[in-house]
């Protein structure tokens, strides 16, 4: 574990004001804003679920829901960006609920970067259907400094098992 | 119209199935897709009784490995016994019923019931009952409850099916000519083997419009216009056209799909060309020369195992780089699907592209696929608009190619017919989900 950095800190305020920024972002469709976030060998991923007992661990597999890199996540924007993105024309609504954060400064020599970690809620409703949902918990590497964070690295840790929510159209 | 020597299959709406479904005349009733009362027909006379896919070997190399999958609509273990015999068995304790493997992998040497702790072996058998001493003589025929087992296993290209109908045809056989088929896509360098695990999702669908659009090609450059608009598609709304529906019986249906003439891009399935030149070691000369002059193949084992072969690029400018992908649709109910979907690479198939094959599959099928995204769309808002009392007395259009002839030049096994854009393949499996039915028992 790095050194926690403590709530109520500035530069706990930073991380919470830079997750909150990135959450608007996602939530207003400034898709194209919210890669400006990336790191150019950003890595981004989500792996599968399984259940398994406890003593087996937490039941992450190899296999992911995203495997992404700077290249395929300006792909899923530019498509979004298309008019025949039919998952996502009309726009899914979506709300990304961020909380418990916790900040710890990376324990890499030399590093300013912060490992945080944050839980999420996202809601999302399309058309007139009701809500679908997603929670989970992010594992972020942020770089750059305080004045200018981006995401060098990002795995999302979901808790379904199984994705109850038709499609993975929103990002996390 | 329903043949004379066909039993009917009245519903309580006073329609006739055999008359508002008509596969040979391209005409499907919506009501077929939403309604409780054919839905309840299909888990008798389908989901009883056909075989499904329960898992690739590659997925349970170890005595002792199980998976928790489907078989049918049937909760099933599938697993390695002891001795290495692949076994599959309701997942269920033969005393009170409970489900008796409740987690989704794991290796086990027995199986225990968490509720009175009935204990079984690997193999199925059972090991202890609980308070045996309080049985008396007779009333515990221990050789008599094991677990229950499917009624037939087997595996083709290492795909393990099962069937819970003891009276069904051996999988040779129900497979019959699409074996031929299968070797081509499985077998082609040796033997494929599955990553990870399933991705798992569910989508507000019927299972069957997620099936008829399986081997449908000339869905792509709509429903995935987005691609073609970033230039990762062609734009030619006839690019996925040079290639071959085959409807080779038993309601199994398949394509083969090449790039335009001229066209070299969708050659030798988009595989690296130390993987092509193992054709010819594992596929005769006819399998390996389709191998070798198509791209694309997307196929249905009835009723619901497909596998979807593709090089595309999951990035703007990407190199197209082949993925296997297979799957099962499984039903929830009459308009909720549970889609199981894995990917197998070439056992031969070297690190590099592993990796990248892997990669195109999870940015552009699955969940959040940007392909498939798109193609759920379609089916939830199809099965939607079917649910009313109205649209229920429509049928949907699937009339493509119904006068074209057979083309007796294709070197497999068919019906083929030339153009892979017809409903040739959807006819087909419509016409077997009839039969099926309509058979009482």
């Amino acid at each position: 574990m790095g050194t926690a950095v403590l709530p109520g800190t500035e530069r706990y305020g930073r991380v919470t004001a830079f997750l909150y920024h990135e959450a608007e972002l996602l939530d207003t469709n400034r898709f194209a804003e919210w890669l400006e976030l990336l790191t150019p060998d950003v890595e981004y991923r989500m792996p599968v679920r399984t259940t398994q007992f406890l003593t087996e661990g937490d039941g992450f597999q190899e296999f992911e829901f995203f495997s992404e890199n700077l290249a395929s996540l300006t792909t899923r924007v530019r498509r979004l960006e298309t008019e025949f993105a039919w998952a996502e024309v009309p726009p899914s609504r979506t709300r990304h609920f961020v909380s418990n954060v916790i900040v710890e400064e990376s324990q890499e020599p030399e590093s300013d970067a912060l490992e945080v970690r944050s839980s999420f809620l996202v809601t999302r409703t399309r058309q007139d259907l009701d809500y679908q949902m997603f929670t989970g918990v992010r594992h972020d590497l942020l770089v750059g400094g305080d004045e200018r964070f981006a995401i060098a690295r990002r795995k999302i840790l979901i808790d379904q098992t199984v994705i109850t929510a038709t499609n993975l159209s929103v990002l996390f | 119209m329903a043949t004379l020597s066909r039993p009917l299959t009245r519903l309580r709406s006073g329609e006739v199935l055999e008359e508002i479904v008509r596969p040979d005349e391209g005409l499907i009733s919506r009501r077929i897709f939403s309604d409780p009362e054919i839905y309840e027909l299909e888990i008798e006379r389908i989901f009883g009784k056909a075989w499904f896919f329960l898992g690739h070997e590659s997925e349970i190399p170890e005595p002792g490995d199980l998976v928790s999958r489907p078989c049918g609509m049937d909760p099933a273990i599938l697993l390695r016994d002891d001795e290495g015999i692949v076994r599959a068995f309701l997942n269920s304790c033969r005393h009170r019923g409970m489900r008796i493997c409740r987690t989704d992998r794991a290796n086990v040497s027995f199986l225990r019931c968490p509720y009175h702790g009935w204990a079984y072996r690997n193999n199925g058998e059972l090991l202890n009952a609980a308070c045996e001493d309080h049985y008396g003589p007779g009333e515990l025929v221990k050789e008599d409850l094991g677990l229950i087992p499917v009624a037939q296993l087997a595996s083709y290209q290492g795909l393990v099916f099962a069937t819970w109908d003891p009276a069904a045809p051996p999988l040779e056989d129900y497979l019959g000519d699409m074996r031929w088929y299968l070797d081509i896509v499985f077998g082609r360098t040796g033997g494929v083997e599955v990553v990870g695990t399933p991705q798992i999702w569910d989508v507000e669908t019927s299972w069957k419009f997620a099936t008829d659009n399986f081997t449908d090609n000339f869905h792509v450059f709509s429903a995935h216009h987005s691609l073609v608009e970033l230039g990762m598609l062609p734009n030619d709304p006839d690019f996925a056209c040079y290639g071959h529906l085959m409807t080779p019986g038993n309601g199994h249906v398949l394509h083969f799909v090449k790039g335009a003439p001229g066209d070299d891009a969708f050659m030798g399935l988009g595989l690296p060309h130390d993987l092509r030149a193992r054709f010819d070691d594992h596929l005769d000369p006819a399998q390996a020369d389709i191998a070798r002059e198509h791209g694309i193949s997307a196929g249905t084992v009835w009723p619901n195992f497909h596998w979807l072969h593709l090089p595309t690029s999951g990035v703007i400018d990407g190199e197209p780089v082949p993925f296997l992908n297979f799957r099962v649709h499984q039903p929830l109910t009459p308009t909720r699907t549970r889609m199981w979907s894995w990917i197998a690479v070439d056992k031969d198939a070297s690190p590099e592209h592993r990796r990248e094959s892997y990669e195109t599959y999870v940015r552009t099928f699955g969940p959040s696929g940007i392909f498939d995204q798109d193609d759920m769309e379609n089916w939830e808002d199809c099965t939607r608009a079917s649910l009313g009392p109205a649209a229920r007395r429509f049928t949907l259009h699937h009339k493509m190619g119904i006068n074209r002839p057979v083309d007796a030049s294709w070197p497999g096994p068919g019906p083929a017919y030339s153009d892979s854009y017809g409903e040739m393949t959807q006819r087909a499996w419509y016409g077997a989900w009839l039969n099926w039915m309509s058979r009482a028992s």
